[in-house]
């Protein structure tokens, strides 16, 4: 089997890698500060459609061109995410709504709020936008894209997002681990009554973790719309928000081991779009690779491989001191 | 019964019965939610610049006013009333089923496997054997995260988003592999899909009987689904199975104190509950298509979550919520021809409509909660000062919230 295929496979990989790291760090802020987030499906479709719009406003109608166009674009569809999670913040922490209620409504509430706002966007199409809407410059990896063997494919016009994505790991282990910000948002997570008690007010960080989530979605889906697939369809997020979450639990709810999570994640989905030919693939009808993630990550919950070990306080409605 | 014994204690300090209470508080809370949602609704009528009235009244006369509406209203009703009944019956026993989704198209491709291998049979044997397959292929699937929750813990709302994910897949197997249609027209560019079922193993239409048009699809599945949400009912209120599973789940720590066996108990709900959800998709195969398509209807699961809480886990309620929804979604049509509003905005109408309606509830369900133990706290310390009565008042939803919690919510996801 020609290592081109392999190349081109991870190529793809690290495309849905970014999808796929980008929402977990949403819903690991979430849950780290004790909210269970199970509607990044629907932040993410949130983020496809206005992300698809915002790419198309800024660069043509406001003709900034690129790369500010796309920028501002994908910037616009975490901050509608963001906002659109306010909602689940507000029913959870506010209303103290159970979590699952609330994040099933999140997530059926997105079908329909995108075709609405779909149609407002795109000239009364409620499913889908024009194809081939503007997107940023693609990057060749310096070294690693001169590799021999038909590997250097694997590094070749990445979107830039995909380094952005790859790099994010940095700065949220560092504010989680280090800033006295992302300490407190953890021991929300853990054990509020005790957060609470040292002055910290829980519901406020619960706020900003849920906020961040939506932020994080909704860039994961601005991406997928505006620089994977070029335009907005009904339909396109194909459940990934749920992987993302299934590659959250079985990383622990830790942002390092997240990101090999989201990769071999990400390379599962890419497998049957490319590497259909290789020898015990074929034997596979790609359905039964679709299938590997959560199999995966139900046996992990199961404790057959390891124990997973969700914040403690997650799910949890936190009644003191919180509503209005 | 204990709690008889009590009722005179606890209604000594009012006159109104608790149930009732309860009762007027639901009704207050979606009569409320309805109204904030509708006038959402009408701000965003009036931002698309018509008038409210005319546009709900329009989809009224669309979906009530005629034999063929109410037809269109009932057969949109019949797979959510499934599906909310299956939630509803996990809800009881504290759990959250929210693979009703992958559980109903796992079940339709059992179905649809009986259809074709079966064919032979006659047709109400047929129909019967297929409906089986349906709930078997339903509870099968809700087995796995029955038995998990059980043997190992593995909280069932993780794992049955990653069955929903499964079953996508294998739907997607079946059709493309096992299932395939063999017998396409020739020179048609035919969607992926099976075979056309045998027209003895489709559900008759019953619409004609009542003036409706045939395109409705309402047909006997209706009936029966009416007939579930009794059994349903039945089973929760009137049968051992259904007061254990009361117990386990508004208490789990008192029930197993009570000898019940807490696993089994949840085992067997989500056999149920699976039972349920097989039946979803059948109106739509069986009454609808006559074969099972590629681009079938996505959504009915998690539809019928939100139907389950709007008829607040109450399986007549649920009757009820499933009716609203359905006159709801036929005011899309209402609107295509008569209004300038773009459909959607149903779906955004019945977005904010779940929105509010899970929020008064549980601020209801809060008030409610607060009141009844500032009442036991009365009753019971009559000597005690009003000071402390604010106490227990304060204390009070903090106790039942968490325990309100410890069903759904425990171990986070």
């Amino acid at each position: 089997m020609p290592f081109t295929d392999i190349a081109v496979a991870l190529q793809i990989s690290f495309t849905y890698f970014t999808i796929l790291y980008l929402t977990g760090l949403g819903g690991l802020f979430s849950e780290r500060s004790g909210i269970v987030n199970i509607g990044l499906e629907g932040l993410m479709i949130i983020g496809t459609v206005t992300g698809a719009f915002g790419v198309r406003f800024f660069t043509d109608t406001m003709n900034l061109g690129t790369p500010w166009g796309p920028i501002l674009g994908l910037l616009f569809g975490a901050l509608c995410g963001a906002i659109f999670a306010s909602i689940h913040a507000v029913a959870t922490i506010t209303f103290r709504v159970d979590h699952i209620v609330s994040g099933v409504v999140i997530n059926l509430v997105a079908v329909g709020l995108a075709r609405f706002l779909s149609y407002a966007f795109f000239n009364g199409q409620a499913t889908q936008s024009d194809p081939g809407g503007p997107h940023l410059a693609r990057l060749d990896i310096p070294l690693l894209s001169s590799l021999p063997g038909g590997l250097d494919r694997a590094f070749q016009s990445l979107s830039p997002m995909v380094l952005v994505a790859a790099f994010m790991v940095v700065p949220v282990w560092y504010a989680l681990n280090r800033l006295r910000w992302g300490l407190r948002l953890r021991s929300c997570g853990e054990n509020p009554e005790a957060t609470r008690s040292l002055g910290v007010s829980v519901p406020q960080y619960r706020y900003q973790g849920v906020l961040l989530s939506g932020a994080f979605a909704g860039l994961s889906g601005a991406f997928l719309a505006a620089e994977v697939i070029g335009n907005w369809r009904e339909g396109q997020t194909l459940g990934l928000g749920f992987i993302a979450l299934a590659a959250l639990i079985i990383s622990n709810w830790n942002p390092i081991r997240l990101m090999f999570f989201a990769w071999l994640f990400g390379f599962a989905v890419a497998i049957p779009l490319r590497l259909n030919d290789a020898p015990i693939i074929s034997a596979l009808p790609p359905q039964f690779i679709r299938m590997i993630p959560y199999i995966v990550t139900i046996v992990a919950i199961a404790g057959f491989v390891g124990r997973v070990r969700p914040p403690a306080a997650a799910g949890k409605a936190y009644e003191g001191g919180g509503g209005t | 019964m204990a709690t008889d014994g009590l009722a005179p204690l606890v209604s000594a300090a009012r006159s109104r019965p608790a149930w009732l209470e309860g009762l007027a508080g639901q009704l207050l809370a979606l009569l409320a939610s309805l109204g904030i949602a509708l006038i959402a609704g009408s701000l965003l009528i009036i931002a698309y610049g018509e008038s409210p009235i005319a546009v709900y009244s329009s989809i009224l006369r669309y979906s009530v006013e005629s034999a063929d509406g109410i037809g269109y209203v009932l057969a949109i009703a019949t797979p959510l009333i499934f599906s909310a009944l299956a939630v509803a019956v996990c809800f009881k026993g504290g759990m959250f089923n929210i693979g009703v989704e992958g559980q109903y198209l796992v079940a339709m491709v059992t179905a649809a496997w009986a259809e074709i291998e079966l064919g032979f049979l006659p047709g109400p044997i047929l129909v019967v054997v297929v409906l089986i397959a349906a709930m078997l292929g339903g509870m099968i699937w809700a087995a796995i995260p029955g038995i998990l929750k059980v043997k190992t813990g593995a909280h069932e709302v993780v794992t049955t988003i990653m069955l929903n994910g499964i079953a996508v897949s294998l739907l997607a197997w079946a059709i493309n592999f096992p299932l395939k249609f063999s017998n396409a027209p020739p020179g048609q560019n035919v969607d992926l899909r099976t075979d056309q079922f045998p027209e003895g193993g489709l559900i008759g239409d019953i619409g004609h009987y009542f003036g409706a048009t045939p395109g409705a699809h309402l047909s006997w599945l209706f009936f029966m689904a009416v007939g579930a949400a009794v059994v349903v009912w039945f089973l929760i209120r009137r049968t051992r199975l259904g007061y254990e599973a009361r117990a386990v789940g508004s208490s789990p720590g008192s029930a197993k104190a009570g000898g019940v066996s807490i696993g089994s108990i949840q085992l067997r709900l989500f056999l149920i509950s699976g039972a349920l959800a097989g039946l979803v998709g059948m109106q739509q195969i069986l009454a609808d298509r006559g074969y099972l398509p590629q681009n079938y209807v996505v959504y009915l699961g998690f539809t019928g979550i939100a139907v389950a809480f709007l008829g607040q886990n109450n399986p007549i309620g649920i009757i009820f919520a499933a009716i609203l929804w359905g006159i709801l979604s036929r005011g899309e049509v209402a609107l295509q021809i008569e209004s300038e509003v773009p459909r959607e905005f149903i779906i955004i109408l019945q977005g904010i409509l779940i929105l509010t309606v899970v929020i008064t509830y549980q601020i209801a369900k809060r008030r409610l909660a607060a009141r009844q133990l500032q009442r036991a706290g009365a009753a019971g310390e009559l000597e005690d000062s009003a000071g402390s009565d604010e106490d227990a008042g304060a204390q009070g939803p903090e106790i039942t919230g968490r325990e309100a919690f410890k069903g759904a919510g425990e171990g986070g996801v």
